[in-house]
C-alpha cells in the first residue's frame, strides 16, 4: 500500500513566536483510509492540516525540520499548484476561501483554474451539487447564505477538483445536527465508492467516530495519542483530561467502567450502545 | 394579581426581510425574568431574525414585541440596548475598536453616559468576564476567538441589558472552551440574574444548561417547554430536523430497558443504570 503522507521528525515553528506549533511529529497515513484528528484549539491540529497541502512553509515564514512527504514526494519539491491537485483542504471558515459572486461560480472556479474541458467541468458540477444538495443555491451570492450552506458550498468547491486526499478541518462547525449528519453521509459515500484518503479534524465525535477507521489525538504541538478507533477510546480518561469528549454513548459506557460497573468494549454508536445495555440489564 | 409579568411578550410576531422572505411567521409567547433559554433549529429556521427582532434592532411586520412594558417599534436605540443585548455569533462582525478597553467603552459612551460612569461600567464589565490585565490595551484581533468572544459579551455587558442573547456560544471552540463560556453564562444567569437566550446547534450543551427550549423550524415555533420534556417529543424534533443529545437517544433507545427518555446527561445515566442493575 502506498503512504499518502509520510511524516518524519517534522518540527514547524512559525516566524516571532517562542515555541514550535508543532514538535517531533511522525505520522504516516494509507491510502484509503478514513482518519480522524482531535484535541483542543491550539494543539496545532490546523498547522499540520496547512503542512500537507504545502501552505506551509509556501505563504508562511518559519522554522522547518524534518520531512512531509504527500504521495512520497516531499512537499517543497511539488511544483507550484501541482501538490493543490491531489491534496483538497477545505478550511472551518468558509468565507476564506470564496472569490466568485455565485455559489455556481464558485464551484466552477477551482475546475476552470486546473484546465478541465467544459464537458468535465459540467458534470462534476452536477455530480457535486446533488452530492451535497446545492441545486436550489447556485445562482445566490456565496455570502448571502447561511453559515451552514457556506460550509456546504466550501465542501463542494474542494470535492470538485477531486483531490485523492481530502483534508476536512471542522468541517460542520457552524451545522445543525441534520446537516451535520449530512456532510458525513457524503463523506461516507466517499470513502466507500471513490476511494479518497480523507483526513478530518474535528470537535464533535458523533458522526466522526462511526466512520473513522483511526483516531489521533493531539496537544500541546505534538501527537500524543493515534490508534485504531476502537482501540483510540479505550484511553478515553486520557482525552477527558486533555478536554476531548467523547460521545455520549460511549462517554457513558466509560463511566460504568471506571466505576467498576462494565468491563469490555466501549460502543461507538447509539445503536450498539443499545445492544450492550440489552446484554447487561436483561 | 401577585404573579410578575413577563419581562419578554411577543404577540402574532410576523416578519419579512424587504424582498419578501418571510423569516418569522405566527410567533407568540412569554419570556420571564431570569429565564435560561436555548432556541434551537435548522440553519435558517429564523432564530437569528427573531433574536435580532427581541433586541428591536428589525421592527416587527405584523404584530408586537413588549419588552419590560416598551413596544421595540416605539423603543429608542438607547432604551433597547438597555433591556437586551445581542452578541454576534461570529465576534469579529461586532468589534471594531482598536483596543478592547475601548471596545468595551463604545456602548456606555454611545448612550452619552458621563465618563466616570463609563469607566465604571467597563471595570465591572471586565471583571466579570475575567479579562486578563494584558488583554486590556490589546487589540481584539490579537486574542484567541475565546478570549475576542469574552470582549464582545463584555461590551454588551457594559450596557446592562436585563436579557443577553448569545448566538453560537460554543462554535469553534473546544470542548473545555464551551464549557467555560457556558458555566460563565449561567454564572450571569444565576449569581448576576440575567436572562439568558443561547442560540446553537451544540445539543449536548443545550441539555446541561438549558432549562427551557424554543425549537424553530421554517420560520415558526415548533416546540416551547422543558428541555427534558421537548426532548423527548421525537415527532417534534424531527419537524425542526434536530436530535437530542446522544445520551439521550441512548436513553430511548429500547424503551423497555427502563430509562428516562428525558435523561439529559451521561451522570443521569450512570445513576439510572445503578438503580436498574441494583
Amino acid at each position: 500500500m502506498t503512504s499518502v503522507i509520510e511524516i518524519k521528525d517534522y518540527t514547524w515553528r512559525y516566524l516571532h513566536t517562542e515555541s514550535p506549533a508543532l514538535n517531533s511529529i511522525n505520522l504516516t497515513i494509507e491510502e484509503g483510509s478514513f482518519v480522524g484528528i482531535i484535541g483542543p484549539n491550539g494543539a496545532g491540529k490546523t498547522t499540520l492540516a496547512y503542512s500537507v497541502d504545502g501552505l506551509i512553509p509556501g505563504q508562511y515564514n518559519g522554522i522547518k525540520k524534518g520531512t512531509v512527504k504527500i504521495f512520497g514526494k516531499e512537499v517543497e519539491s511539488y511544483k507550484k499548484g501541482e501538490l493543490q491537485q491531489v491534496v483538497g483542504v477545505v478550511f472551518s471558515d468558509p468565507e476564506a476561501q470564496f472569490t466568485a459572486m455565485t455559489v455556481e461560480d464558485e464551484l466552477v472556479f477551482g475546475m476552470e483554474n486546473i484546465g478541465l474541458t467544459i464537458p468535465e467541468i459540467r458534470e462534476r458540477l452536477e455530480w457535486v451539487t446533488e452530492l451535497t444538495g446545492l441545486s436550489d443555491l447556485l445562482l445566490k451570492p456565496p455570502y448571502e447564505i447561511s453559515g451552514g450552506q457556506k460550509q456546504r458550498v466550501a465542501l463542494a468547491a474542494v470535492l470538485a477538483m477531486k483531490p485523492k486526499l481530502l483534508i476536512l478541518d471542522e468541517p460542520t462547525s457552524m451545522l445543525d445536527p441534520v446537516s451535520r449528519k449530512k456532510i458525513f453521509e457524503v463523506l461516507k459515500i466517499l470513502k466507500t465508492e471513490e476511494d479518497n484518503t480523507i483526513v478530518v479534524i474535528e470537535h464533535s465525535l458523533e458522526n466522526l467516530v462511526p466512520l473513522a477507521d483511526q483516531m489521533i489525538l493531539m496537544a500541546d504541538s505534538e501527537i500524543i495519542l493515534q490508534d485504531r478507533t476502537k482501540d483510540f477510546f479505550k484511553e478515553s480518561g486520557l482525552l477527558l483530561e486533555k478536554g476531548v469528549y467523547p460521545p455520549g454513548a460511549l462517554h457513558f459506557f466509560h463511566e460504568l467502567s471506571n466505576q467498576g460497573l462494565y468491563r469490555g468494549e466501549y460502543p461507538l454508536t447509539v445503536e450498539q450502545g443499545k445492544d450492550l445495555l440489552r446484554q447487561l440489564i436483561q | 394579581m401577585t404573579e410578575k409579568s413577563p419581562y419578554i411578550q411577543i404577540k402574532d410576531l410576523g416578519f419579512s426581510y424587504p424582498d419578501g422572505t418571510e423569516a418569522l411567521k405566527d410567533i407568540s409567547f412569554e419570556i420571564q425574568e431570569g429565564e435560561f433559554i436555548a432556541l434551537i433549529g435548522q440553519n435558517g429556521s429564523g432564530k437569528t431574525t427573531l433574536s435580532k427582532c427581541l433586541n428591536g434592532l428589525y421592527k416587527p411586520t405584523t404584530g408586537d414585541i413588549i419588552v419590560d412594558g416598551l413596544n421595540t417599534k416605539e423603543g429608542s436605540i438607547v432604551q433597547m440596548v438597555k433591556r437586551v443585548g445581542y452578541v454576534f455569533q461570529n465576534p469579529d462582525h461586532q468589534l471594531f475598536n482598536n483596543t478592547c478597553w475601548d471596545e468595551i467603552a463604545y456602548g456606555p459612551r454611545n448612550i452619552e453616559l458621563p465618563d466616570e460612569e463609563v469607566e465604571e461600567r467597563v471595570e465591572e464589565a471586565i471583571a466579570v468576564v475575567g479579562l486578563p490585565k494584558y488583554t486590556h490595551q490589546e487589540h481584539p484581533f490579537f486574542l484567541s476567538k475565546g478570549l475576542r468572544q469574552r470582549v464582545a459579551i463584555a461590551s454588551i455587558l457594559a450596557l446592562r441589558p436585563q436579557v443577553i442573547i448569545v448566538d453560537e456560544p460554543t462554535t469553534g471552540q473546544d470542548v473545555k472552551q464551551s464549557l467555560e463560556i457556558m458555566n460563565f453564562l449561567q454564572e450571569l444567569n444565576e449569581k448576576h440574574e440575567h436572562t439568558i437566550i443561547i442560540i446553537t446547534h451544540d445539543m449536548p450543551i443545550v441539555g446541561i444548561y438549558a432549562k427551557r427550549v424554543i425549537a424553530m423550524a421554517q420560520a415558526r415555533i415548533m416546540a416551547d417547554g422543558l428541555t427534558r420534556d421537548v426532548f423527548t417529543k421525537a415527532d417534534v424534533l424531527e419537524k425542526t430536523f434536530l436530535a437530542p443529545p446522544q445520551i439521550t437517544q441512548l436513553a430511548q433507545a429500547d424503551p423497555s430497558l427502563g430509562f428516562n427518555p428525558g435523561t439529559l446527561t451521561v451522570d443521569e445515566m450512570v445513576d439510572q443504570f445503578k438503580e436498574l442493575t441494583k
